[in-house]
């Protein structure tokens, strides 16, 4: 290793080592004259009887500097220059061989890059290797052993915190979620962390600016916040100056008191918060939940911690569990929740276990793509080996042409290894311009992939700068890359031509195609399986964008407010009042045809409501019968907008307000599930009774199974609880499609100037977004299952022309003697369909046996999809046909006389 | 060009390079001096080419045998000085060991008396 440095050293000092050389060299011959003279020499003589005495010194010289070492690296710069020079020659090759290198290095590294991000890399923190995240078994209705709750209440981590003796840290927190930062007046959406004081500083973070909190904010009156990077310059223009400034969140004032460095993206990857308060801040932003700081069994905190150094996991893990244990019994002994049965099996069960988070804490972004992401790589590693195949046939097309080029040299005296070397390094230069350019390519895609995925009203904090992983996998794939495509045609090429100078013949032996055609059947293989698992990707995607949402999606507008991001708090009146105010403006707006309000979007899979039915008319359940069901609370006008038909009874009326008795409206799933065979209506849930039946709609995501939902009336419900969740949503359906956009938000500044819109979107686009998982594996897969189409088709083309090319005479003499043109075709395209038939053979099992690894991303469609694999086989076969046709054209269309002169 | 690879030298191989490295166990030098010591010490039995000495020297340099730097010499004029490093001086004594093994054994050979006449 030391021996290579010096040697990199060296190289770079050449030029100064070639003059001190010069130099050494001219005072050893001064040296010798001296000498001479001092014997008695005259000194012109003596110069001269120095210089015979040294010998040649340009051999000198030479031999010293291959005692250097480094003439490979010489001869490699030579061959390098030599081969830019010979594909500037061909600039068309150069220019397909290297945009084809960049997509086939560029994709896999492109997702590599996101992978990396989301999955591999370390935190930005000293030692991530100690970090760890808390967690418990859950053993209650799960039936896998294996998951885990991840939230604990206060009293767990203040006594896990105080006991733990194996941690130099153990932090606690929570998502405070979206709120309301007003700085100067001005009102802006932030998504907030509150965690405990000693964050930072088991982290290890230090500022980028100001300070970040400590463990002396653990106060009830702390009011600092911090910020993220990103909110600072989006949202201070990167003002020193925010420092000391006063700012309120959901109209409390906090003072800033630093800012976190760019690359701290917070502890759940792609999940950063824009700012971070102190926990204990929490009394003054939400101080209508006090009981939190003693309430046990309550999970609202995630905790992580930092393992000493030295000390293993597992030690760890045992010393916590204790702690746990302990807690757990002690709090099952004064808590109410105690008593019941499921609070005692959970307590005999529960585990404390350390789960890794060097490279951060559980994430939900990381969860839902890590599976589609490796799914994609090995995709994109199938279009890096097609694109190789396909620069393997170009290249072996190529030396061919060239064959006059390497015999001349090889009868100038070069070696078969020299040549192999010049055309490797050939195919080298090929790959590294490829390579450079695909890691441009990776960047650009993977931060627009980013995008794509991010559903919030802000791109996902997901770090993507190039790390040395990402930097060795794109290394990695352009040497494989480089020798997968060079070795085997620099072999032939330097073989073929070892019998010395030939004649201008263009016969081949048939055995040494075995190389190309092997080729091409691996390239169609390869892309079957991947049009196939496109193909697959494609139709699971249309098959959740074709289920039946119970809804009309069209020109619908949604929006949601928050009463709390404007200083509202838990006043339910004044907050009922302000949410009644803006539906009244909403539903007088011109172009609107109707609007609602409710607490659950439709087809919101990031947030929803569960409940379970424990009696029906005053009536308890027994144990089995009780019915898990999901709930929201609408206003009137909220099924009229979203179009889902009342199948009996009546809809939810402006009446059914807190001063009217309470209703409810149940969904068929509900009704067939509770009163089977019998009507509904009149029956009562707890204090409601149900006055509507409405058609099954998705609830959660598109891809929910129908289940029973119970909708409330949200200005009854909503003042008893629904508003605790602070936000609501807005669906207002227009007439033809208007753009309600700007209307709506001067609409609701008007109702009130600091309550921020967000989540502004129409219902055709939420569900997009609640597929987009399966748009993107379905929009990728295809993007590369056409580029391994595309290189397939290039391939069979170069096969084709070749066979034209080759059998001109043949085709001449068989046009001459009027062979009908079906022979003719059927001659020259015998070869090409015969071996996209093998790989078809090949490719198709192949898809299967992959397609059967991402079954859990596929949707009522089958791996071994006939309809699919059929489709995908029929489409090579007709690029096989696509392919031949220029070349067939020409062959057909030429003068037979001509052609027969050609021999 | 087989001939340019291998320096052409009437010593054998690796030779050369052990006389240097003694050359400079006292002491730094440069190459002119270390050729002419050389031949000082073997009076005159053996030249050092400079077409073999400053690959050699070169070559040991690279292996980290020997350190150079410029230094003013003599003349007043600059030269390429040669220091033998540690690690040099850890080989000079293995190379050393296994030569004078060598040259013994080429002695008990060459003196060895004739046992027998081939008569």
């Amino acid at each position: 290793m030391r021996d290579a440095l010096r040697r990199v050293g060296w190289l770079l000092r050449r030029r100064t080592r070639d003059a001190e050389l010069a130099e050494e060299l001219q005072f050893h011959l001064e040296m010798e004259a001296r000498e001479r003279q001092a014997a008695g020499l005259p000194a012109d003589e003596a110069g001269l009887a120095a210089r015979r005495d040294l010998g040649n010194p340009t051999l000198v010289a030479e031999d010293t500097r291959a005692a250097w070492g480094w003439q490979w690296v010489e001869s490699l710069l030579q061959d390098g220059r030599y081969a830019v020079r010979n594909l500037r020659r061909a600039p068309a090759f150069a220019t397909a061989a290297i945009l084809s290198l960049a997509l086939g290095i560029g994709a896999p590294t492109g997702i590599f890059s996101l992978l990396n991000g989301l999955v591999l890399r370390p935190l930005p923190v000293p030692a991530p290797e100690e970090l760890v995240q808390l967690t418990y078994t859950l053993p209650l209705w799960e039936t896998n052993p294996n998951n885990r709750n991840s939230w604990f209440d206060y009293p767990q981590f203040e006594r896990l915190r105080k006991e733990s003796r194996t941690f130099s840290g153990v932090f606690g927190g929570t998502r405070v979620g979206r709120v309301n930062l007003e700085s100067g007046g001005a009102p802006g959406l932030a998504v907030l962390d509150a965690y405990s004081g000693n964050f930072f500083t088991v982290l290890g973070v230090r500022p980028a600016l100001g300070r970040l909190f400590s463990e002396e904010e653990d106060q009830p009156d702390a009011s600092v916040v911090v910020l993220s990077d990103r909110y600072w310059r989006t949202r201070f223009a990167a003002d020193p100056a925010v420092v000391g400034r006063v700012v309120t969140i959901n109209r409390v004032s906090f003072t800033v008191a630093g800012v976190t460095p760019p690359e701290f993206l917070g502890i759940a990857v792609g999940n950063g918060p824009d700012a971070w308060v102190p926990l204990r801040s929490l009394d003054r932003l939400a101080p209508e939940r006090k009981e939190r700081w003693i309430e046990p069994f309550a999970s609202w905190l995630l905790l992580g911690g930092r393992v000493r150094a030295g000390v293993a996991r597992r030690q760890a893990e045992a010393e916590l569990d204790l702690v746990h244990r302990r807690v757990l019994l002690e709090q099952l002994a004064v808590s109410p929740l105690g008593r019941e049965e499921s609070t005692q099996r959970f307590v005999q069960a529960s585990h404390l276990m350390l789960r890794p988070a060097a490279a951060g804490m559980h994430s939900g972004v990381r969860a839902t793509y890590a599976l589609p992401l490796k799914v994609l790589m090995g995709i994109a590693g199938l279009v890096l080996l097609a694109s190789c195949a396909n620069l393997a046939n170009l290249l072996l097309a190529r030396a061919s042409s060239r064959r006059r080029e390497i015999e001349i040299r090889q009868a100038l005296g070069a070696g078969r290894r020299r040549i192999v070397q010049q055309l490797l390094t050939e195919s080298s230069v090929l790959a590294l311009l490829g390579g450079a350019l695909a890691m441009g390519l990776a960047c650009g895609s993977s931060a627009l992939l980013v995008r794509v995925i991010s559903t919030g009203d802000t791109p996902m904090s997901i770090d993507l700068s190039p790390d040395t992983k990402v930097l060795a996998f794109s290394a990695l794939a352009t040497f494989l890359a480089a020798g997968l495509f060079g070795v085997a045609p620099a072999l032939r090429a330097s073989r073929g031509s070892r019998s010395g100078m030939r004649t201008g013949s263009r016969q081949t032996g048939q055995g040494s195609r075995v190389l190309d055609r092997g080729l091409i059947v691996a390239q169609v293989a390869l892309s079957v399986a991947l049009v196939a698992g496109a193909g697959l990707f494609v139709r699971t995607f249309q098959n959740l964008w074709g289920i039946d949402p119970g809804f009309q999606r069209d020109d619908v507008l949604m929006f949601s407010v928050d009463a709390k991001l404007a200083g509202y708090g838990s006043d339910q009146e004044r907050t009922a009042a302000l949410y009644g105010e803006i539906l009244r403006r909403m539903r007088g707006m011109p172009g609107v045809r109707s609007a609602g309000v409710s607490i659950v979007r439709p087809v919101d899979d990031q947030f929803y409501l569960i409940d379970r039915v424990n009696e029906i008319d005053g009536r308890a359940l027994a144990q089995r019968d009780t019915i898990k069901v999901a709930w929201n609370a609408v206003s009137h006008g909220y099924f009229d907008t979203v179009a889902t038909p009342i199948l009996l009874g009546r809809d939810i009326q402006a009446g059914d307000d807190a001063t009217a008795p309470k209703v409810v409206v149940v969904n068929q799933s509900f009704a067939n599930r509770a009163f089977p065979n019998e009507n509904p209506i009149g029956h009562r849930i707890g204090l409601t009774t149900i006055v509507g039946v409405v058609k099954d709609s998705l609830y959660n995501g598109m891809r929910d199974e129908p289940r029973p939902v119970l909708y409330y009336s949200i200005f009854q419900h909503g003042r008893e609880q629904g508003f605790r969740w602070g936000f609501v949503s807005y669906e207002l359906r227009s007439v033809g499609g208007v753009n309600l956009g700007e209307q709506v938000r001067r609409e609701v500044e008007a109702v009130d100037r600091s309550l921020p819109l967000f989540r502004v979107r129409t219902l055709k686009v939420q569900m997009a977004q609640s597929l987009l998982k399966e748009q993107l594996l379905a929009m990728l897969s295809s993007f590369f299952g056409g580029v391994a189409l595309l290189l397939a088709c290039i391939g069979l083309y170069g096969l084709i022309a070749y066979n034209v090319a080759r059998r001109i005479p043949e085709i001449g003499i068989r046009t001459a003697l009027g062979a009908p043109r079906r022979h003719l075709f059927w001659l020259i395209q015998r070869e090409a369909l015969l071996l996209t038939l093998a790989g078809v053979a090949l490719g198709v099992p192949a898809a299967m046996l992959g397609a059967g690894y991402t079954k859990s991303l596929l949707f009522e469609v089958a791996p071994s999809d006939p309809l699919t694999l059929v489709t995908a086989a029929v489409l090579l076969l007709s690029v096989a046909l696509v392919a031949g046709y220029a070349p067939l054209r020409r062959a057909l269309r030429m003068d037979p006389a001509s052609a027969l002169r050609c021999e | 060009m087989a001939t340019r690879d291998t320096p052409r030298m009437e010593f054998l191989q690796g030779t050369l390079d052990v006389l240097i490295l003694r050359t400079l166990l006292f002491g730094p030098n440069h190459g002119h001096a270390i050729a002419k010591h050389i031949q000082r010490t073997s009076e005159d039995q053996l030249q050092v080419e400079t077409g073999s000495l400053y690959p050699a020297l070169h070559r040991l340099e690279g292996r980290g045998l020997v350190e150079a730097g410029w230094e003013l010499a003599e003349t007043g004029k600059r030269a390429k000085y040669y220091r033998l490093t540690p690690k040099g001086r850890k080989e000079l004594q293995k190379e050393r060991s296994k030569w004078e093994a060598f040259a013994r054994a080429m002695g008990l050979v060459l003196n060895a008396p004739e046992e027998e006449d081939p008569a």
